[in-house]
């Protein structure tokens, strides 16, 4: 190439402008990336058998934020991309996180300030409850349509909306 | 997407030499070009994150009202499944990272046979997908008014009608993304077989790859939330 293919971005010239740029990984990268997942995925299963009480959904969700960066970081080559691709993909985190904060903090204030103010606040979120479990008189479980209909019929004749779900 | 490289808007320097076949007359550079590409590429995964947390969110608030129906209702979520689901997901995305790295190199039939073991895993999750879906409707556990377990023998306390609402709509969102990751990993595939890509133009593979990545990320949340409740 002569000086007269000199190619100016952001005011600094470049070179080899015909090639795309980019960091090519090692092999060795992509399987040691591909065991820390499975390590990882297997750590999420037996944290669950751990019984951690309230604990274990912060873990759990730890773990899976683990698994995330490593997928962004070495899969989807953000470690060695375009910082402003990174900054595009965490602010997403930052809108996530007000959606969450915000709908979650005015879920639990409601009863507060209902309380307070006396308004009338809903607080039975599901329009109607499912009938309650049947006990099945007969052996078998798995009942047909007829027999599950049956059994409702005995179990209570009050829920109109239940009747309705029975029908089909 | 022009190859007239002597038309006049054509913005080459000059003695640049010729391109590869996808150059789009506007762009000075490859990398020009696919720094744009990859950068519309994270700007749509970031709206796909976005889309997500909405049904993240309303798992969440599910579970802060109704703590123990999720934790009744989800037994009957089958792990093995979902844990079956999570590893073929997890090679998926090596298999398509490697896809991406023999683009890179430029080795065409190594991006064929990655991207055939890509979709054959993307197969095998929809597969078992279908499985565990068609268990749950034989057990009427279905969303909101359609279900109906307690008619099959199963007495879930509480409200799990609401719990199924938010199962099936996430992991079925979920499907749905794995089922255009396949339409788009054979299209691309399609591609590899025409020769079309090069270590100068591997856009498409890259861009896949990333969508393909998300769908993985996406799975690495719920399968924990919804299958390993404690």
């Amino acid at each position: 190439m002569t000086d007269q293919t000199k190619l100016h971005l952001h005011g600094k010239p470049i070179e080899g402008f015909e090639e795309v740029h980019e960091h090519i990984s090692p092999l060795k990268s992509y399987m040691a990336v591909f065991g820390a997942l499975l390590v990882l995925t297997g750590l999420t299963y037996a944290v669950s058998y751990m019984s951690l009480g309230p604990a274990s959904l912060p873990v759990a969700m730890i773990v899976a934020l683990a698994k995330a960066t490593l997928v962004c970081m070495y899969f989807m080559h953000l470690k060695y991309d375009d910082r402003y691709h990174v900054f595009v993909f965490l602010s997403t985190l930052i809108f996530v996180g007000i959606f969450f904060t915000f709908t979650i903090f005015d879920l639990q204030s409601r009863d507060k300030l209902s309380e307070e103010q006396g308004t009338f606040f809903m607080k039975e979120y599901d329009r109607e409850p499912p009938p309650p479990p049947v006990v099945i008189p007969h052996g078998e479980g798995h009942g047909e349509g007829e027999h599950g209909e049956g059994d409702h019929g005995e179990s209570k004749a009050g829920e109109g909306k239940a009747d309705k779900m029975g029908e089909h | 997407m022009s190859t007239d490289h002597s038309s006049p808007k054509a913005h080459r320097p000059e003695g640049a030499g010729e391109p590869h076949a996808f150059m789009a007359h506007h762009f000075n550079t490859p990398g020009q070009q696919a720094g744009a590409a990859k950068f519309g590429m994270w700007v749509f995964l970031a709206t796909e994150i976005l889309m997500f947390s909405g049904l993240f969110l309303a798992y969440f608030i599910v579970r802060m009202h109704y703590p123990d129906m999720v934790l009744e209702a989800h037994e009957h979520l089958n792990k093995v499944a979902g844990g079956i689901n999570t590893v073929v997901l997890i090679t998926s995305s090596l298999t398509m990272a490697l896809a991406v790295r023999a683009a890179q190199v430029g080795d065409t039939p190594a991006i064929k046979r990655n991207l055939l073991l890509t979709i054959a895993f993307a197969l095998t999750f929809m597969v078992v997908k279908y499985f565990e879906y068609s268990t749950k409707i034989e057990h009427g556990m279905l969303p909101g008014k359609y279900y109906n377990a307690w008619e099959h023998g199963y007495a879930i306390q509480g409200s799990p009608h609401i719990f199924f609402a938010v199962y099936f709509c996430m992991t079925g969102l979920h499907g749905i993304h794995v089922l255009i990751g396949i339409g788009v990993l054979t299209w691309i595939y399609l591609r590899a077989g025409k020769g079309h890509f090069s270590p100068s133009y591997y856009t498409p593979v890259e861009n896949v790859g990333l969508y393909w990545h998300l769908v993985d990320l996406i799975w690495i949340f719920l399968f924990p939330l919804l299958y390993l409740v404690r």
